[in-house]
């Protein structure tokens, strides 16, 4: 999902189309839109809250932008930095509307992760790129069965209770397989950081 | 210890976890920074493997050789994204038997089950996987590098291309004209369907038919009869039958598979037919040669269809599924719930062709002209979904719109409408939007991803908006999940919204099924529902009295879009898309 306010939010127009401000920032939130969300998606463990949690990132940090443009020196490069920085308050604040729900993370869980996933944005790409060539070694049946139980609307429970007595099978071939791929990202990872 | 943590780790992240462990997680993730690592990667991994697997193709890497690749995911990909097939159950149980069986995960015997029943598409999957030769798991990462590019890709050998008076065995809903198939089996009880491989090799086959796809260059055919026409390019495409190969030159022959017979003939050109147990002979125009069984199972290729006929007879099909939609339309118009019944074909209205009538949508419904949608813009008139008979219009290009109006005020909704969808172009693509979108008024369009997003505005007073940007208003988009991929381009589907406030409830329905169902909350409750003037397939003054509009245009093609002052059921929609679906569905 794409999270802009695509013309200031939610189906209206700009005031002035013409406004340049506006379109940069649309511009800037539009590349590292993606990095924001990575961020967010890591604070909140079931991926509840955060299409929310983005508009909510979204629309602050068009509210602060004269702020941010005046002080940024390199808009590109400090963008995601100072977005991520207003996520985590808002992730918070979604946190404790919910505190209460299975499976939230308690709020200093989150400011840990949040600090140590801000020491990791600019290692996005590097990641992005470990987990492809990790996914591309994995034989096509298995990745294929991994991406099976990924696709929209599906889950391994989902399944299994489809296939009745599989089902624990199925779920151990899929656990394994996602700590395969997990641990080879970790040594690509280990390995590119050792070589500077 | 690590194996606890990625396990806890990702039965969380799946929604599975134990409070307990769910607990220690989260007192791992304070103390521990390795911990906070390995966490942060995983959410990442996790992620990757959803958004790659909405493109839900397997991407096949530089190293998997041709043909290694056996294991059999017998899915059309044309509607992965709708509806979770039994079918995908199946295939996923295949899969991690195979895997159980060949990847080195050998805490488990395979056990072998053989599906119990046919599935949609009449794909099953194959009970008789050839199995690749899977390295052990744990060495499934090779230290070499490949360099991967990351364009989008879909799996396939094939697309059905006509299906013409096709039957599919019971208890499964078919494949539709268009889908991509890829490997497995292809059923069918009777009637023709014609599939192009994509090496070029075309193969028009009579049910009642079972083949098997292997590949863009193989079919193995256990039973159907059936032409093969293969160009030059495709020279070396196989066709398997009763353990025999039929290598074509470049050709066309003919072939019959019976349970107990099985005969091929050329037609023009020449085989080649190979066996374990015999030497390999040609075989050239005219001649016959039994692979099973023999001349007093006779069989005769004079009355096999043709590519002439196929054509033939799909355009006899076509007229007559034009005419029985005609009629359905008749009959859907006298529905008192009607509020409007828009088509690109006049139907009784007006027999004159003038330019007048040319730049209108027909309202069936109503005084005649008055309420009828006019074409403004680049709209252009073309084929409909019926053939070239039929009518249609395309919104394609920027600034297309129909412009219509409706006044009233409404106690519920019923939007449907058939779309052909060539592309997703922009951040919002439009059905149905009212201008202004003020207080009660609708907005019915696609996202991106594909989801259908419908809506209805509940304060349009700036400001009141969620986040408190000066001009956002207070609304709520029901989403449904993604029904549309690059795969579905030229298809057609219908597409309908329940907005239905006395049960507080909004459902959405693509080709008769449910892909959106959501409780109204009761702040955003509006009961007091109204259209005024609106659009179909573009949005047209975003602001009243503004002259700025923005591009929302739909890629494709609207038409039969119905209004109801009502929440239809589920029959009714399914009996909507049963009526109105296009020849091939």
């Amino acid at each position: 999902m794409n999270s802009l306010p695509d013309a200031p939010p939610d189906d209206v127009p700009p005031d002035d189309p013409l406004d340049d401000r506006y379109a940069d920032f649309v511009g800037l939130l539009a590349r590292h839109d993606q990095a924001v969300r990575r961020f967010v998606r890591a604070l909140l463990p079931t991926g509840d809250g955060v299409d929310d949690v983005m508009q909510e990132t979204a629309l602050e940090c068009w509210r602060k932008y004269d702020q941010f443009s005046d002080t940024a020196t390199e808009v590109d490069g400090e963008f995601t930095r100072w977005a991520c920085v207003i996520a985590r308050y808002k992730a918070l604040s979604w946190q404790r509307d919910r505190a209460r729900d299975r499976l939230v993370f308690r709020e200093s869980v989150i400011e840990q992760l949040a600090a140590s996933a801000e020491l990791r944005l600019d290692r996005g790409d590097h990641e992005r790129e470990a987990i492809e060539r990790c996914l591309d070694q994995l034989p096509a049946d298995q990745r294929r069965l991994l991406l099976s139980v990924h696709s929209p609307g599906e889950s391994v429970a989902r399944i299994a209770s489809e296939t009745g007595q599989r089902a624990r099978k199925l779920y151990s071939v899929v656990q394994s397989l996602r700590k395969l791929l997990l641990r080879c990202v970790e040594s690509r990872l280990a390995s590119e950081s050792s070589h500077g | 210890m690590a194996d606890r943590l990625k396990n806890v780790i990702f039965q969380t992240l799946q929604r599975t976890v134990s409070r307990a462990d769910f607990d220690w997680l989260q007192d791992r993730l304070e103390q521990d920074d390795a911990a906070r690592q390995t966490y942060l990667t995983a959410v990442h991994v996790s992620e990757h493997l959803d958004q790659q697997a909405v493109d839900a193709s397997g991407k096949p890497t530089p190293s998997d050789a041709p043909g290694a690749d056996a294991m059999s995911t017998p899915l059309s990909i044309g509607r992965q994204t709708i509806e979770s097939t039994p079918v995908m159950h199946w295939v996923l149980v295949a899969v991690a038997a195979n895997i159980i069986a060949l990847a080195g995960i050998t805490w488990y015997a395979r056990t072998h089950d053989a599906p119990s029943r046919t599935e949609r598409g009449s794909v099953l999957p194959d009970d008789a996987m050839a199995t690749s030769s899977a390295p052990d798991a744990s060495s499934s990462f090779a230290a070499g590098d490949s360099d991967t590019t990351t364009e989008r890709l879909i799996a396939g050998h094939a697309t059905l291309r006509r299906a013409i008076d096709i039957r599919w065995p019971k208890g499964n809903s078919g494949l539709h004209e268009g889908d991509v198939l890829t490997n497995g089996t292809l059923q069918f009880d009777s009637g023709v369907a014609e599939i192009d491989f994509f090496c070029g090799a075309t193969l028009i086959v009579e049910g009642p038919a079972k083949l098997n796809l292997e590949s863009d260059w193989s079919a193995e055919v256990f039973l159907g009869r059936l032409r093969a026409n293969v160009p030059p390019v495709a020279r070396g495409f196989t066709v398997k039958a009763a353990d025999a190969q039929i290598v074509d030159q470049g050709t066309e022959f003919a072939l019959q598979v019976t349970p107990d017979a099985a005969c091929v003939e050329v037609l023009r050109g020449q085989v080649e037919i190979r066996s374990t147990d015999t030497p390999a002979r040609q075989l050239r125009t005219g001649q016959r040669h039994w692979l099973k069984g023999s001349a007093s199972s006779a069989s005769d290729f004079h009355d096999l269809v043709t590519n002439d006929d196929v054509q033939r007879r799909r355009h006899t099909a076509q007229s007559d599924r034009l005419a029985d939609w005609r009629n359905h339309i008749r009959q859907l118009r006298r529905d008192e719930r009607l509020i409007a019944l828009y088509t690109a074909d006049a139907i009784d209205r007006s027999a004159e062709s003038s330019d007048e009538s040319l730049r209108r949508m027909f309202n069936q419904v109503g005084a005649p002209d008055e309420r009828d949608g006019v074409l403004v813009g680049p709209v252009e008139r073309v084929s409909g979904r019926f053939g070239n008979e039929s009518k249609g219009l395309d919104f394609s290009r920027t600034g297309a719109r129909v412009r219509t109006r409706t006044d009233g005020q409404y106690g519920a909704f019923t939007f449907a409408c058939w779309a052909r969808i060539d592309g997703l172009d922009h951040v919002y693509n439009a059905l149905f939007l009212a201008d202004g979108y003020e207080n009660g008024e609708p907005h019915w369009q696609i996202d991106q991803d594909g989801r259908l997003l419908f809506s209805v505005m509940v304060d349009d007073t700036p400001g009141t908006g969620l986040g408190g940007h000066p001009q956002a208003r207070f609304h709520h988009l029901y989403k449904t999940r993604p029904f549309w991929n690059d795969s579905n381009r030229n298809q057609w589907f219908h597409l309908v919204a329940v907005y239905d406030p006395p049960n507080r409830r909004v459902t959405q329905y693509v080709n008769g099924d449910i892909v959106g169902d959501e409780v109204i909350q009761p702040k955003f409750h509006v009961q007091d529902l109204r259209i005024g003037p609106a659009e179909i397939g573009n949005w047209g003054q975003p602001l009243r009295n503004s002259p700025w509009f923005a591009v929302r245009n739909l890629n494709g093609q609207i038409d039969e879009l119905a209004i109801y002052d009502a929440a239809l059921d589920a029959n009714a929609i399914q009996s909507l898309y049963q009526q109105g679906k296009p020849l091939g569905y």
